[in-house]
């Protein structure tokens, strides 16, 4: 049987995520033998057209070419891949949508010439689910290499790779990590945000910045709360806190919401 | 003396700790800034003995660890081996609530069907108990008579008198290690009973604990749970601290050539809404508040229903300590007790009954062939199955209603009901819905192929109680097939039982399940099968239109010495049940099937509880009286 067609694309984000592909040598030639790569711009010269069999899509979508590129990705992809957070969410690109300026005064502001290039239209950036079906979500800034590699596996065996997205305190906790809220009084995103990391930064003794996006049924107006009255962070903090990576999901705009 | 004890002096933990390290690995608490955890240690300097709490604790992190390997694989029914036992080991210097919260574990993995990776552990393993003649700040075990003293679970204990500590035997391999140390003297006893009175006195923490069960039953619906919801951030963390929760998910591992891997087990947490994830994504407890409540509950009264009167919480306070939105079961327990529900009577659900103790372990698929593969309607097929050991298959026997846990290895088990008659013998079949991973993975396989099997679980149909009497079988879709058996059962031995009428609903023609046998059921003497459809969805159809309690109007059945068995949807069970008992139906003679909700089908992995019911163990049949009006609603 013939391998299938995968295929690597970037919209708008820094690339790492696409980067972070290459980091698996332990395993990258066993993955390698298991796939065609089709179309990865970043690693290789040779890229084709579709349809493909699997597509990872990095980066958010902001702007009416990347729309239009996405869509056409979508319809030549079996299963389509949001990789990252900013394809998953918006991430990083989405604190934009909360400055609280038009679209044009953010254009006049950040590129003071040329403003009129039609390259620089844009609008709020979005994860790709707020247009296209989306089978599969690889969380994170950057995504964990592991649940990659899961994925590609229960992908290959054409199973629902049923990835939990349980609070990193779990994974924080069987580390037997010191929490780092409840003991040294750090404001930690750890609770209301999605396991997979294997708790990452608080194990290396810096707060979660809810990167994976929102943990199931979290309860981030509560999390807010506790910022704010116990320990002492400003609105101002509490709201970028939860608006840095996904503030465009129902579950940390309460969060934010809460401190507003 | 009843008890025999010795003493230590404090300048002699060193070499006794040393010679202890010569047989065992000794594991104890250490300083991890500025908490305390459980680790291995070097030598008794590493030791912190004035811990107050640590963040696991020790014996579920060494007995149950939160990642353990059950089996290997090679290929979808090819094991090839399981992990080699634990080495000896020492936990040593633990406190009373954990020594008591592995009594707890120890009814849950060593009870019916033991876990032989516990069992093996739990045996290799010797505990130096720790009392506490200081309380922590948390804590609150006196309540429970969980601590400060421990009165049994532990191999040698030690109480700290000053300059030495106090030596008491639990067990032959305590006393071996006690060798050599300076018999106590009476006075040591009366300063260790002293100590641990003063430090109870000290105790600022309670719940009260009195007519608990009835209590937490009486407050279902008390406000306090909502309140609750808005707080809690469902992260897990009061889960992964308890002493006495053991609940794990399975989830197989392969490596990249996709056929060989491991079967392992994770902690997993009620609190997390993929729980209660079943077949076809349904989540069975989404609220928030309802899962805060099934795990107060599960300590404060189910665990002790559940398991012989154990304790669910030892009062350890970690869950108070961990818990980032200050949730704290001493202040839960007081708003009730401020603010409690009306007095109601109550009887605590206790359940059946069935020690079951294999020879073999109890995770492990045997293979079995696929001998037919017969397609029953458009994603349905029947699957016949013998084991492919002749005498596995020869001893293999099971009663109508109950189930098998069928494995692919590299992808999972699911828990499936039989769909064949008991009296058959020589194979078995399910009736099986593509729906899942595993479901999905078996509808790709040919006849000759082999899965793994394990089974059979729980109870069944009430056969022997139904002898005598009119039998009405209502059916909602797929629920056909659990119950299939019980009525080929009947018609076997028609003169056994009265009249049987069996009511058959689907949402459309095309739903409808072993409709190539509906002519046989109606040759059975002195019986009745009533179709009925949801909608005909344009399929030319002679029969009801309507829900399935469309036909209790048509039906002849009725209460006087009749038995109703169910199996379907919940909703479509929850309406036939109100049906029958507003034509004036007993919950006495109402049995349904709740088969959906079961996962390791061994009262292990915890996930199938409803309120302090085991589905897969108590169930997957069950008398109506005997589950109607359970904290969480069943139906």
């Amino acid at each position: 049987m013939a391998n299938p067609k995968v295929a690597f694309f970037k919209f708008s984000s820094c690339a790492g995520c696409l980067l972070n592909v290459l980091n698996i040598e332990p395993v990258l030639l066993d993955v390698l033998g298991l796939i065609d790569i089709e179309h990865f711009v970043m690693a290789k010269r040779d890229n084709h057209h579709g349809p493909y069999t699997v597509s990872f899509v990095e980066g958010a979508v902001t702007t009416p070419k990347e729309l239009l590129e996405l869509k056409k990705i979508r319809e030549e992809s079996a299963i389509l891949v949001a990789m990252g957070t900013c394809a998953v969410t918006g991430g990083v690109p989405s604190i934009k949508n909360w400055s609280g300026k038009t679209q044009d005064q953010l254009t006049k502001t950040v590129y003071a010439e040329n403003v009129n290039d039609p390259f620089l239209a844009s609008f709020p950036a979005k994860g790709i689910d707020y247009y296209v079906k989306v089978d599969a979500y690889l969380r994170g800034c950057t995504y964990d290499l592991g649940e990659f590699v899961e994925l590609v596996k229960r992908t290959l065996k054409g199973e629902n790779p049923l990835f939990r997205t349980h609070s990193v305190c779990e994974e924080c906790k069987l580390k037997e990590n010191v929490c780092l809220l409840v003991s040294k009084g750090q404001p930690c995103l750890g609770s209301v945000t999605a396991a997979g990391c294997g708790a990452l930064c608080p194990s290396l003794n810096r707060q979660c910045e809810g990167c994976r996006g929102p943990a199931n049924d979290c309860n981030a107006a509560s999390l807010a709360k506790t910022f704010l009255e116990d320990l002492g962070l400003s609105k101002d903090d509490v709201v970028r806190k939860f608006r840095k990576y996904a503030g465009n999901t129902p579950e940390f705009s309460k969060g934010a919401e809460a401190a507003l | 003396m009843l008890v025999e004890a010795f003493v230590l002096p404090k300048a002699d933990l060193g070499s006794f700790v040393a010679k202890l390290k010569a047989g065992y690995e000794v594991i104890g608490p250490v300083a991890k800034d500025p908490e305390f955890v459980f680790a291995p240690i070097d030598s008794a300097a590493d030791l912190r003995l004035d811990y107050d709490t640590t963040i696991l604790p020790p014996h579920k992190k060494y007995l149950a660890p939160p990642k353990e390997t059950l089996m290997s694989f090679s290929g979808a029914a090819e094991k090839t081996g399981v992990p080699a036992a634990a080495g000896k080991q020492v936990l040593f210097g633990v406190h009373a609530c954990d020594v008591n919260g592995m009594l707890s574990l120890d009814k849950v993995f060593l009870g019916t069907y033991p876990d032989p990776y516990y069992k093996t552990r739990r045996e290799n393993t010797v505990i130096v108990g720790l009392n506490c003649t200081e309380p922590c700040a948390d804590g609150f075990c006196s309540s429970f008579n969980t601590g400060p003293g421990m009165d049994s679970g532990f191999d040698l204990s030690l109480t700290d008198l000053g300059d030495k500590y106090l030596v008491c035997v639990g067990s032959d391999a305590g006393k071996a290690l006690a060798a050599g140390l300076a018999p106590a003297a009476d006075a040591d006893l009366i300063a260790k009973s002293k100590a641990l009175r003063a430090s109870q006195e000290k105790i600022e923490r309670h719940i009260d604990t009195d007519n608990l069960g009835e209590f937490m039953h009486q407050n279902v619906e008390n406000p306090v749970w909502s309140e609750l919801k808005d707080r809690c951030l469902a992260c897990g963390s009061c889960t992964n601290v308890c002493p006495t929760c053991f609940c794990f998910a399975v989830k197989d591992q392969v490596d990249l050539t996709l056929a060989a891997g491991e079967r392992p087990r994770d902690w997993d947490s009620c609190q997390y809404l993929e729980f209660s994830r079943v077949a076809a994504d349904h989540i069975f407890r989404p609220d928030r508040a309802a899962r805060i409540k099934q795990r107060l509950y599960h300590k404060m009264t189910y665990f002790a229903q559940q398991f012989d009167g154990s304790p669910g919480c030892v009062g350890c306070g970690r869950c108070a300590t961990y818990c980032i939105a200050a949730i704290d079961p001493v202040e839960v327990m007081a708003d009730l007790r401020d603010n409690p529900g009306a007095e109601a009577a109550v009887t605590l659900y206790t359940p059946p009954v069935k020690k079951v103790t294999p020879e073999t372990n109890p995770w492990e698929p045997l293979p079995a062939k696929i001998l037919a593969i017969k397609q029953q309607n458009y994603d349905n097929k029947t699957y016949t199955f013998a084991f492919t050991d002749p005498a596995v298959q020869e001893k293999y026997a099971y009663v109508n209603g109950v189930f098998n846990e069928i494995s692919i290895f590299g992808i999972g088990e699911v828990p499936i009901s039989i769909s064949s008659c008991a009296d058959v013998k020589g194979s078995f079949d399910h009736t099986i819905r593509a729906v899942g991973n595993v479901t999905n993975a078996l509808d790709k396989l040919q006849v000759g192929d082999i899965v793994g099997i394990r089974g059979p679980y729980g109870f069944g149909w009430p056969v022997e109680e139904m002898k005598g009497k009119n039998v009405l079988v209502v059916v909602g879709g797929v629920g056909l097939a659990p119950l299939l058996g019980t009525i080929k059962h009947i018609a076997n031995h028609r003169d056994e039982y009265g009249a049987l009428e069996i009511l058959v609903g689907a949402r459309s023609p095309k739903e409808l399940l072993f409709t190539d046998e509906y002519e046989e059921l109606r040759k059975i003497p002195n019986s009745r099968l009533l179709l009925t459809v949801d909608s005909t969805a344009g399929v030319e159809w002679g029969h009801n239109v309507g829900v399935v309690t469309t036909l209790f109007d048509k039906m002849s059945s009725k209460p006087d010495n009749t038995i109703m068995i169910t199996c379907g949807p919940d909703i479509m069970m929850r309406f036939a049940v109100k049906g029958l008992l507003g034509r004036g139906w007993s919950p006495e003679q109402i049995y349904v099937s709740l088969e959906r909700r079961m996962s390791c089908g061994i009262k292990k992995c915890g996930n199938c509880q409803i309120g302090p019911i085991f589905v897969c163990q108590d169930g997957p049949v069950f008398k109506l009286a005997d589950i109607q009006g359970l904290p969480e609603a069943a139906l």
